[in-house]
């Protein structure tokens, strides 16, 4: 048996695997992405052209849900990867004393989002929510009433972030710390002899190290914030006024709450597209520069 | 010989192939958890009176509709019986077995009005009453009985204070029991709470108006914007808006938010589903304290939108017959679940059997609002909970904004409606 074709062999499953439960699932969104299908009704189905596909690139309301789901992301993960990266940076410090603290910090990783949600739901909600209790006491807030976290329109993309922040914080910081392992001490001395201050070493030496650990970060982190469902579905359900609304919840009330199978479809086409075009440029842009580093 | 041995034995295998489907020895039942508890108590006594055994599969309040319309999608099902929300009825109307030989007289005379309206889609008999809810008027006793209360109540609006009965009575309660009682300046009981997040109780307050109907009229005509929906969004956002005697907040607060407020001392009123009265923590500062009224009166009378649940028979089932059997044995035998945690039933007679004992007190005021002749179910339309979620929701939030032109949200709702109609 010649090498490729063992390689072939071996490969075979995996391919098998990816074409059933990966390939085949897409081309049947992108088939039902053409059609006017109902959820009850998934036989009769009626060709559509590109009408859906029109309606979701002319619709008002998903495009406020897709700017949504990218400041919401953006917002998660700038505060996952800046809390993540400091986390990191102090386990590094402290060496093998932190493998306590490493445990505990990775703690909030192991709760369901569905509980994180409920969770963080009422330590926000207006009336019987701690958090605002405590800041009242601290003094922070004149009152335990005056933020609505959860029903200020203005606020509330970024209240319901706060579960995802402190679930995934951890993930970052224990991959960053995993990265920041592997860094070569030799080259972190050589620039401490060459009189590099501690921040120096970190932002010159440590942090474009880091460039591959931080590209699977972003991309991985970033498709998972993107397509976030349930932490904000359980804390408002897109509300008040939709203004929590994000792309994944929009699809998921068409396909299943309003049985809409073709609009759904095309939506989800559409996002899937956006998302591999992201997760490709951050791929080239970050770990494509690290090669020359 | 052999031409008649293939002959016979070909009969044989088509009349086995052809023939009625085996009766079964169990009947799968979908349902969510509340329902299981109320059921099993009847399954358990409809399993030795038949020798029927009932397999409950219980799933989270959504995934009754997933798993259903899943099943129901691919033609094959392993549910027998479905207990669904009255909401969903349309959707799964087509996909179910017509119950009309079920529904007697006799069976008929036991049900509120409203009910019995509900069990019924484009004329067909599609669902049976398992249990039904309102909102009915809870009120903590040790406020409405305290004298110095009644005194200050009578000297600032000249009638006694007793549970309120109508709107007046009622947003008079609301801003007499707004009250700073620790002296910092600020309220720490309020007259009552406002929801946001589910408009129910905003809907009711639209029949108790004189509405004929919720969002659309029995015609499917969108009438958000009739005169009695914008009168009972006055009275809605007035409670918080004008006479601040609602907590702040009033769009994320839903069913739970609504209930923990009271249960935790914050509200004197509460409109809420009946099955609460009996789920006040011990440990709630207001455990014992809790009294129930029928819902408030409009200009049209006593009216709340029911919150029924509905067995169907999925017309994929296998076991047909028994599954009727096992509904039509549920509704006869419906007080058998009373005694569960959710505590309710459909039937009058149920409800009666129930009415004097002591814990049950809020089933007479139930019995009152459910049977009122205002008391209407939502429209049973397909689209109705994309109507919800897309336009009287966000109406609703908007309107507690308290910022937003009353008038032009009814009108910019219809508009939404219509489309989502279309």
């Amino acid at each position: 048996m010649s090498q490729t074709r063992f390689a072939v062999l071996m490969m075979a499953p995996a391919l098998l695997f990816l074409a059933v439960m990966v390939a085949y699932p897409i081309l049947l969104l992108i088939d039902n992405s053409f059609y006017h299908v109902e959820l009850l009704k998934p036989a009769a189905r009626t060709w559509l052209d590109l009408d859906n596909y029109i309606k979701v690139l002319t619709s008002q309301r998903l495009a406020d849900a897709a700017l949504r789901t990218g400041r919401y992301t953006v917002f998660a993960l700038f505060f996952e990867l800046v809390f993540g990266i400091v986390a990191a940076v102090f386990f590094d410090a402290l060496g093998a004393r932190s493998r306590w603290h490493r445990t505990v910090f990775a703690l909030p990783l192991m709760v369901s989002p569905i509980v994180a949600g409920i969770l963080w739901r009422f330590l926000l909600i207006d009336q019987v929510g701690i958090i605002n209790y405590g800041l009242a006491a601290l003094h922070l807030i004149p009152d335990p009433r005056a933020v609505s976290w959860l029903g200020n329109p203005d606020i509330v993309l970024y209240a319901v972030s706060f579960p995802d922040i402190w679930l995934t914080t951890s993930f970052v910081a224990l991959i960053v710390f995993a990265g920041l392992q592997n860094i070569p001490r030799d080259v972190i001395e050589a620039a401490r002899i060459d009189g590099a201050s501690a921040v120096q070493r970190f932002l010159r030496v440590r942090l474009p190290l880091l460039r591959p650990v931080l590209a699977v970060v972003l991309i991985v982190r970033g498709v998972d914030a993107a397509k976030t469902f349930d932490l904000i579905w359980i804390q408002t359900e897109g509300g008040p006024n939709f203004q929590s609304e994000v792309l994944s919840m929009n699809i998921y009330q068409r396909m299943i709450r309003y049985g809409d199978v073709g609009q759904a479809s095309a939506t989800a086409t559409v996002f899937l597209a956006a998302m591999v075009v992201l997760a490709v440029l951050a791929y080239r842009f970050i770990w494509g520069r690290s090669r020359n580093v | 010989m052999h031409a008649k041995s293939l002959l016979g034995a070909s009969a044989l295998a088509l009349s086995l192939a052809a023939g009625p489907v085996l009766a079964a020895d169990t009947i799968n039942v979908l349902v969510e958890a509340g329902g299981h508890s109320l059921q099993q108590p009847i399954a358990d006594q409809f399993t030795k009176d038949t020798g029927i055994k009932v397999n409950f599969v219980e799933v989270p309040y959504a995934g009754v509709y997933d798993k259903l319309s899943a099943e129901l999608a691919a033609g094959t099902s392993n549910y027998d019986v479905a207990t669904i929300d009255v909401i969903w009825m349309a959707k799964f109307a087509d996909f179910a077995e017509p119950l009309d030989s079920l529904f007697t007289d006799k069976l008929k005379a036991d049900l509120a009005p409203a009910l019995l309206a509900d069990s019924q889609v484009k004329g067909k008999w599609v669902g049976m009453p398992e249990w039904a809810n309102a909102d009915i008027l809870f009120y903590r006793k040790d406020l409405f009985s305290d004298p110095k209360q009644q005194a200050a109540f009578k000297a600032k609006y000249g009638y006694e204070l007793a549970p309120p009965t109508n709107w007046k009575q009622f947003e008079d309660a609301a801003v007499f029991f707004t009250q700073d009682t620790n002296g910092d300046g600020k309220p720490d009981l309020y007259g009552t709470d406002v929801i946001g997040a589910n408009p129910e109780e905003w809907m009711a307050e639209v029949l108790q108006a004189g509405s004929p109907g919720v969002v659309l009229d029995d015609k499917g005509n969108v009438i958000i914007d009739n005169a009695a929906h914008l009168k009972a969004l006055q009275f809605y956002t007035d409670i918080l808006c004008k006479d601040h005697a609602a907590p702040e907040g009033a769009t994320q607060v839903d069913w739970g938010a609504a209930q923990n407020m009271f249960y935790q001392g914050q509200t004197a009123m509460m409109k809420f589903w009946a099955h609460a009265y009996r789920q006040t923590p011990a440990d709630s500062v207001v455990a014992g304290k809790v009294g129930a009224a029928p819902m408030i009166a409009g200009d049209a009378g006593i009216a709340a939108i029911p919150g029924p649940w509905y067995n169907i028979v999925p017309s994929t089932s296998q076991h047909k017959d028994e599954a009727k059997k096992f509904i039509a044995y549920a509704f006869e035998h419906n007080a058998l679940g009373i005694q569960a945690p959710l505590g309710l039933a459909a039937s009058n007679a149920a409800y009666l059997s129930y009415e004097d004992k002591p814990g049950y007190e809020h089933f007479k005021p139930l019995l009152e609002t459910l049977a009122a002749p205002a008391t209407k179910g939502r429209p049973l339309v397909p689209q109705w909970q994309e109507i919800v979620d897309q336009a009287v929701t966000p109406m609703l939030q908007q309107a507690l904004s308290c910022k937003a032109d009353l008038p032009t949200l009814l009108k910019n709702a219809k508009t939404a409606i219509q489309g989502i109609l279309q």
